[in-house]
């Protein structure tokens, strides 16, 4: 479980502070696999990095004892002036991968670059920056993955390899995701947080959820 | 496919890790282009070997008593170190910004790696510019090693911690970088790396001894050779500054980072 206690999210602009979440306070339940639907603009990118502790609330604690992995969006903390191999190599350390070197093997095959691997990432398309990033943070070993429209840009084979490992792991891990894609988010959820004006909403049934969604 | 384990760490190692992270990345990254590592030796050099025999039309082999291509070598070393250790440090707090999506990661961590990459850097640099002197035949001369030392890394904390200090502050007005530029330029020219304090009329010390780094590039002439006198620095003046602007960049940056990287 995840605890947002009291949260308030503002950021400043030359209009004023610009609220996202006013004392905010909602549990985010465990074992499920959750899907974060909200129209653009409404704070879902938000949500996920006050989870993943990239950002930090205006006021406000956010309380969990699960390991959340960082927020895998396109290119979080990939240099595109280093190989894919040093990518890894730098985030396995930072997360405190202790083999590094069986680490990086397992990017290499999962995220299936090949000799990309070994190539700068300036040379990536979207799709193997995406495969890169997916690959960097299943490898790990976290109790809650936090996925932000990833899994979309690959191709169909690694959608299912994606798919696949998400399972494997779904007895002891979970996924928290953001898509646009209503046939992504059906693929690896469960179930629904619906965010509208500052408000969680959190729907047991993914069907339901998207459909609240869609009335909004 | 089985996952990797990960090893449970302290806060310590949990640092540890992210600096040397980060200093790898920056040694990859901070050498990229074709000159590579060269750069931070010729860069120096010339400017060394140009204002040495700018200065040796004005007065001779010797300033000061001290050999005029050592004179300028530490001027143009420790004012250089000093502005490019500055701006590095500066500019590191924004330029990982995408990294703090990590939640080890941290500002300071970015500071001090990139402190620590300078540091390596102007070590090889100084070693550099020692091997040139020797097989030039040039003199060289070393009185007091510890005050060297001291000088050195007393000035890289100072310019780390003022790195450190603006960074932050960058990061909520941007504008600020600007300043800092502006502001960093002048210091050539008022820090005694081309004219020592010896050549100024005593009456307007005042005006330029408020500058810690010229009191740590005259105490480091100093420490290579006696002879050339230590008056109006002190080295308990250059730590005291030191010691009062790391407090202040280290309390600005405790009390304000969370929320300098979630704007």
């Amino acid at each position: 479980m995840i605890r947002l206690d009291k949260v308030t999210k503002f950021y400043p602009s030359n209009l004023g502070d610009q609220y996202i979440f006013r004392d905010l306070s909602f549990d985010i339940p465990g074992g499920h696999n959750i899907a974060i639907l909200g129209s653009n603009g409404s704070g879902k990118s938000t949500l996920f990095r006050l989870i993943a502790g990239s950002e930090y609330p205006s006021s406000g604690r956010i309380i969990t004892d699960l390991t959340l992995s960082w927020p895998v969006a396109l290119a979080t903390g990939i240099h595109p002036e280093m190989t894919g191999r040093e990518n890894a190599r730098f985030i396995g350390r930072v997360n405190g991968v202790t083999d590094l070197a069986a680490y990086e093997e397992r990017i290499k095959l999962f995220s299936g670059l090949g000799i990309h691997f070994d190539l700068f990432v300036r040379d990536y398309s979207s799709g193997m920056r995406s495969r890169l990033a997916f690959a960097c943070s299943i490898s790990i070993d976290f109790d809650v993955y936090l996925i932000d429209e990833v899994t979309s840009v690959g191709d169909a084979n690694f959608r299912k390899r994606a798919k696949d490992a998400l399972q494997r792991i779904s007895d002891h891990s979970n996924v928290i995701m953001v898509s646009h894609q209503m046939s992504e988010l059906r693929k690896f959820c469960d179930s629904a947080i619906v965010l509208d004006k500052g408000e969680l909403t959190f729907y047991n049934d993914l069907e339901e959820g998207i459909e609240r969604y869609q009335a909004l | 496919m089985s996952t990797v384990t990960q090893h449970k760490r302290n806060r310590l190692e949990i640092w540890r890790d992210v600096i040397f992270a980060l200093f790898t990345r920056e040694i990859r990254t901070g050498f990229n282009d074709k000159f590579g590592l060269s750069w931070a030796i010729v860069n120096p050099v010339v400017f060394i070997v140009v204002l040495s025999f700018i200065r040796g039309i004005l007065n001779g082999p010797y300033t000061h008593t001290l050999p005029t291509f050592l004179f300028m070598s530490v001027g143009i070393l420790f004012i250089q170190s000093f502005l490019k250790t500055l701006q590095t440090c500066a500019t590191s707090v924004r330029r990982n910004k995408a990294l703090y999506a990590f939640r080890q990661v941290q500002p300071i961590s970015a500071v001090i790696a990139s402190a620590l990459f300078e540091i390596l850097a102007k070590i090889f640099t100084a070693s550099a510019i020692v091997a040139i002197m020797y097989f030039l035949g040039l003199e060289l001369q070393m009185d007091n090693g510890l005050l060297f030392i001291a000088s050195f890394f007393l000035l890289f904390l100072l310019a780390a911690a003022l790195g450190l200090l603006f960074g932050i502050i960058e990061l909520f007005v941007r504008e600020i970088g600007k300043v800092r530029e502006m502001a960093s330029r002048p210091l050539f020219f008022i820090s005694a790396s081309f004219f020592s304090l010896q050549d100024i009329p005593r009456e307007f010390w005042p005006y330029l001894n408020w500058n810690p780094i010229l009191h740590a590039i005259e105490l480091t002439r100093y420490s290579l050779m006696p002879s050339y006198g230590l008056e109006g620095v002190s080295l308990g003046y250059l730590a005291g500054s030191v010691l009062v602007t790391l407090f202040a960049a280290l309390a600005v940056y405790f009390i304000s980072w969370k929320q300098a990287i979630s704007r």
